[in-house]
């Protein structure tokens, strides 16, 4: 076990290494000197090119690729994301900030999807092939083809111009959450519908169930001891595949209903060509991907020990 | 399944006759007829600088659909080639590779393409750049699952006994049994590219106005969205309909492909 968990987080940390190394490596290529970029965004005005050169120095940009790297990389390990080149504040704490905007928004889209899918998913696997099922079916193949941001533009025009209901803009109060996370939701219930009903169909069809059927095992405890267990396998992988859609989508929706979050930092840090902001988003995103990764690796030996039995 | 490839039949032509169909210049710009009605002179009505929206919508199927097919093509290319590499070149050549694989996993997909367009500077060579090396993966992953198990089968072997280079190997014992995968994986990211392309030209880092692209229609349309709603349904609902019709394409090959392998 220790060995297992040991080569697991071992190849994460060669993950993560790799990310940090592309990201910088690619902000690093970008097109432009980043050294003028900084100097523009911080002085506004035509810098002189000494200007330029003492920036260039302070930012450690002077040494070649690896030296910048390095100055990068080593405060980062101990958790320093270092400051924004354009207003010289820390990173940090603005982006706690953004996260405490986007994860509500994300557990929200994820409870909104878990709410819709969980009993679309049994009533259509009460009678598979039934008209329920085919309307479940035909539903989340449509919800997998709608791109959130349509979805969210729509549910606006709906529920904010037509009728009024919901504010549409912004993160003031607790009802400004309600059309975000019903965005980020109907998606996540059209993947969550489709894994959950082939999860539930596969695991009712195993060989062994009419034989403790006949054996008179209550039909409840059949579904909770020996369908429920073999579902749970496939609905953690697309958990894991999920939190990548709420991430992405939640960047996207904060986009549309202008909300403060990681979506609208990552954005308007690119467009401020605020480098230090944008390898803080990317590096916090991948450090939560390979963690629940991590996570989930070991979840699965846990409910299905076959699984270590094949790859150790 | 007979509709749904009709119904890809269709936008195919779209993408390739869909400009010769186009009643108006799509970048033609028309201020004293901004934001018009539908009419039988304007079929689906005016965009705010006085743009015919059909013409728009037919010439952006060229760059939608278009640009999508070849990302999801290159990427196709790029990961098969990796995933054979990995499969045959060893045991060093595979871990670095599969390392490579989930570093490029380790972010959200659009995310990445978000920062590497937004980065690099909006346009369409980025776009390319962007989603091409953010969508190779899974065609690796399939590739090299699929080539492993086929390593030590006996044709195999005999044909590495016999002298055949790895290439040709590859070319002509590999590939037969990857295409049925691939091309399943194939369709999937192809609805996925269209669904990319359109959402990073809504956030303003895909095609550049004033060329035509779904999700950058959708933006000029949201801003117009209390006095012309109208105006923002044409494009969402034709990258619906066209993912639609793909993901469905897929999911009929995936099924046919099942059944062959039971026989």
């Amino acid at each position: 076990m220790i060995k297992l968990v040991a080569s697991l987080v071992l190849r994460a940390s060669v993950v993560l290494t790799g990310t940090a190394l592309a990201t910088f490596a690619l902000l690093w290529n970008a097109p432009g000197d980043p050294a003028l970029a900084i100097a523009l965004a911080r002085y506004n005005a035509v810098v002189p090119v000494e200007v330029i050169d003492q920036v260039r120095a302070e930012a450690g940009l002077d040494g070649g690729f690896w030296s910048a790297f390095s100055g990068w990389i080593t405060p980062l390990i101990l958790g320093d994301l270092g400051q924004s080149s354009v207003t010289g504040r820390d990173v940090w704490p603005e982006l706690v900030t953004a996260m405490s905007y986007t994860f509500p928004l994300a557990l929200a889209g994820l409870l909104v999807g878990i709410a819709i899918s969980v009993p679309l998913a049994l009533l259509a696997t009460q009678r598979p092939g039934g008209w329920l099922d085919r309307c479940a079916v035909a539903l989340a193949s449509i919800g997998a083809a709608i791109p959130a941001y349509w979805l969210g533009l729509l549910l606006i025009l709906l529920f904010a111009v037509q009728l009024g209901w919901l504010p549409a803009m912004g993160a003031r109060t607790p009802a400004h959450m309600l059309l975000p996370a019903l965005t980020l939701g109907l998606g996540v219930a059209a993947s969550l519908t489709r894994i959950l009903r082939s999860g539930i169909l596969e695991a009712r069809g195993q060989h062994f169930l009419p034989a403790f059927r006949r054996r008179g095992v209550a039909a409840s405890d059949i579904s909770r001891h020996h369908v429920a267990p073999h579902v749970a396998v496939p609905v953690v992988t697309v958990f894991g595949l999920e939190l990548a859609f709420l991430l992405e989508g939640a960047v996207m929706v904060e986009v549309i209903f202008s909300r403060p979050g990681l979506g609208s930092f990552l954005v308007s840090a690119i467009e401020a060509r605020d480098f230090p902001k944008v390898q803080a988003v990317v590096i916090l995103s991948a450090v939560l991907f390979v963690t629940i990764n991590l996570l989930i690796d070991l979840l699965y030996r846990a409910l299905d020990p076959r699984i270590g039995e094949r790859d150790a | 399944m007979r509709s749904v490839i009709v119904l890809v039949t269709v936008f195919v032509l779209l993408a390739l006759v869909g400009p010769w169909l186009a009643p108006h210049d799509p970048t033609q710009i028309n201020i004293p007829n901004r934001l018009s009605p539908p009419n039988a002179e304007w079929l689906l009505g005016t965009d705010a600088l006085g743009r015919d929206i059909l013409s728009r919508l037919l010439h952006g199927a060229r760059w939608s659909l278009g640009l999508a097919f070849l990302i999801s093509v290159i990427g196709l290319a790029i990961g098969t080639v990796i995933g054979l590499v990995a499969a045959q070149g060893g045991k060093i050549a595979d871990w670095i590779v599969m390392r490579t694989t989930d570093t490029f996993l380790a972010f959200p997909d659009l995310v990445a393409a978000v920062v590497i367009a937004g980065v690099l500077g909006a346009g369409t060579g980025s776009l390319i750049f962007a989603l091409t090396i953010t969508g190779w993966m899974r065609y690796a992953r399939v590739a090299r699952g699929i080539g492993l198990s086929l390593l030590n089968r006996g044709y195999v072997v005999q044909a590495r006994l016999a002298g055949l280079s790895p290439v040709a190997i590859a070319r002509w014992h590999y590939l037969p049994s990857l295409l049925p995968s691939l091309t399943v994986v194939w369709t999937g990211m192809f609805a996925r590219a269209i669904l990319s392309i359109s959402a990073l030209g809504f956030l303003g880092f895909g095609v550049q106005p004033p060329m035509p692209e779904w999700g950058t229609m959708l933006l000029d349309a949201r801003i117009h969205m209390r006095s012309t709603p109208l105006q923002m349904i044409w494009p969402g609902l034709a990258v619906v309909t066209c993912v639609l019709a793909i993901n469905l394409t897929g999911d009929a090959l995936r099924d046919s492909l099942a059944e062959a392998d039971q026989r």
